[in-house]
């Protein structure tokens, strides 16, 4: 035993980071086949849109070309994906297939940690994956640096608010099928009616408040606006729904997952 | 009076209709070797569990349970870091190598990086892993798997090691490297905690048991203690049909039958009288031993599987 091991177990930041360790050296063991979709689905994304269908739109949104309006939104429904993706087939895999958390959990780290880790993991992944497609808005010049950088922040607040719901989701679900009714149900429809692909304005005036509902509307205000340098004092309210959501949603993912982890 | 690491007062803990655990008591002594014998479903698990906080309770239970002083409820974290945990599942990362598992618990406990490599080389030595050290998980034989759990859980120097059925599938070679190095770590001052079946494995290595049956304790002491008290010494085993042969010859007096399924076990402590009986039979046809922890284990808690098994 040396000196510096009078605490009695570590501290609260070093339980997070290692579980995020854990996640990051897991995830990085295929640094190749994981590294290369985010670089490489945006970049088919806008080659079809920008060459094929951007053709044929010619009327500006929000005061943007079409490829910048798709762009800037593909920035964060990137961390959406990856986000929701990791934290319920992944987390339940690790949950009920693997039994991951039962080692860790025998470990000095608590449940709490452990679900707040897998956040924090979930939105480094959203920062990269963001990041990933900065570089090749850059690259075409649709984006510009280094305002842009941003981006990836706010990729990393909107990955984190999925991978909470997403835990929140995993932890009523008892077989891995369940997913279906999520991604096809509620994932991707938000990927249509949160501005992304067209402007939510037009859409009829009962489906406003819907829109203002849906998680990923203001991550895509908040994104556009860093990118577009409009910022305005209602962006502070996209931020504190995120938090907000992120906080409440986040709280009773960990509760409920507590139920399936400690019996 | 050596120290107590664990002490467990009136502990139950229920799942739905079911008591897993009720009204457990124990000790465990420093540097002891202390086992949960059982069927499955007996509840050894969940007593386990219990004391890293994997397990909760019965929220109305008034019985205690004091780890190292601490009571799991509230301070997890001091009994979780004291400790080191053998899972009855594989959970290894499938992904990693076997250095690299190793590492990624090392952050767990926060053991500085200067220290992690001669610590992680030092434990697969101990466990005969070092030529296996970049193997990939499924490259590894089960018997490997179950060596690198144990070391995983020895990362910490753990004051504590908790083993759930730690040599389950194993071949009597890995089961008998597994024991020597169990002794070597209580030697060393650590205190062992297992649950097993084998009762060979409980004879071996523990210095204590408890038998748990339906969640509770039906028996404590030492392994020859139990014996000693609770069975008699020896045991012919005959085949179930041999058995109108000896009765009605007055051989019987002292002598316990027990019969079940193809073969009769007859129970005594004088061996000259059951060797009275086995002259009546042709070699080979009759075994006669000593009565072990399989007879005593059978004996109280029966032959017919129960609903959680």
């Amino acid at each position: 035993m040396t000196g510096n091991n009078i605490r009695p177990y570590p501290p609260l930041t070093h339980r997070l980071f290692s579980v995020w360790y854990r996640h990051m050296r897991v995830y990085t063991k295929y640094i190749l086949s994981n590294a290369f979709p985010p670089f490489l689905e945006p970049l088919i994304f806008l080659a079809a849109i920008g060459l094929g269908l951007g053709k044929y739109i010619t009327e500006s949104m929000e005061g943007l070309k079409y490829i910048e309006f798709l762009g800037t939104g593909l920035l964060v429904t990137t961390a959406m994906f990856t986000a929701a993706y990791e934290c319920s087939f992944g987390t339940f895999i690790r949950l009920e297939f693997q039994k991951v958390y039962d080692g860790m959990l025998a470990a000095p780290v608590t449940v709490n940690n452990l679900i707040v880790g897998e956040m924090i993991w979930a939105g480094t992944k959203g920062l990269f994956f963001s990041f990933g497609v900065l570089c090749v808005l850059a690259v075409f010049g649709i984006v510009d640096l280094p305002h842009g950088l941003a981006a990836p922040l706010v990729g990393f607040v909107t990955a984190v608010m999925f991978g909470a719901l997403s835990l929140f989701v995993t932890s009523f679900v008892k077989t891995i099928n369940h997913f279906n009714f999520y991604f096809t149900g509620f994932i991707s429809p938000m990927f249509f009616f949160s501005g992304v692909v067209f402007p939510t304005s037009n859409l009829p005036r009962f489906i406003q408040p819907v829109v203002e509902l849906i998680p990923l509307t203001h991550s895509v205000r908040l994104v556009r606006a860093m990118c577009t340098k409009h910022y305005q004092l209602s962006l502070m309210g996209d931020l504190l729904y995120i938090i907000v959501f992120t906080v409440i949603i986040g709280f009773f993912a960990i509760r409920r997952l507590k139920n399936r982890l400690v019996n | 009076m050596p120290a107590k690491v664990i002490t467990v007062r009136n502990i139950s803990k229920t799942f739905g209709q079911v008591h897993a655990v009720c009204d457990l008591d124990f000790e465990v002594e420093e540097a002891t070797c202390f086992g949960f014998l059982g069927p499955n479903g007996a509840g050894k698990t969940t007593m386990m569990k219990m004391l890293y906080a994997k397990c909760t309770r019965d929220k109305n239970c008034d019985g205690t349970i004091n780890v190292f002083g601490f009571d799991p409820r509230e301070h997890e974290l001091e009994i979780k870091y004291l400790s080191g945990v053998v899972p009855q599942e594989n959970n290894l990362d499938e992904e990693l190598n076997v250095v690299q598992n190793l590492t990624i618990y090392s952050k767990f406990y926060d053991i500085p990086s200067a220290q992690t490599n001669k610590r992680i080389e030092r434990l697969l030595d101990f466990l005969e892993l070092t030529e296996k050290r970049k193997s990939k998980i499924r490259e590894l034989s089960g018997g490997m798997k179950r060596r690198l759990l144990i070391a995983r859980a020895l990362i910490n120097n753990p004051r504590l090691l908790i083993l759930d059925e730690p040599t389950t599938g194993l071949d009597p070679q890995v089961r008998h490297l597994v024991w020597d190095k169990l002794g070597q770590l209580k030697k060393a001052g650590t205190t062992i905690l297992l649950t097993t079946h084998y009762m060979e494995e409980a004879f071996q290595i523990c210095d204590f048991l408890i038998l748990m049956h339906k969640g509770r304790k039906i028996m404590q002491g030492t392994p020859r203690d139990l014996l000693a008290k609770n069975i008699e010494k020896y045991v012919l085993e005959l085949p179930q049909a041999e058995t109108p042969k000896i009765s009605g010859r007055g051989l019987l007096s002292h002598i316990r039958i027990d019969e079940s399924g193809e073969t009769a076990r007859l129970f005594s402590n004088d061996i000259d009288d059951l060797k009275t009986v086995a002259d009546l039979f042709e070699t080979g046809r009759f075994h006669l031993r000593q009565a072990n922890l399989e007879d005593l284990f059978l004996k109280t808690t029966g032959r017919v599987l129960n609903d959680r098994q």
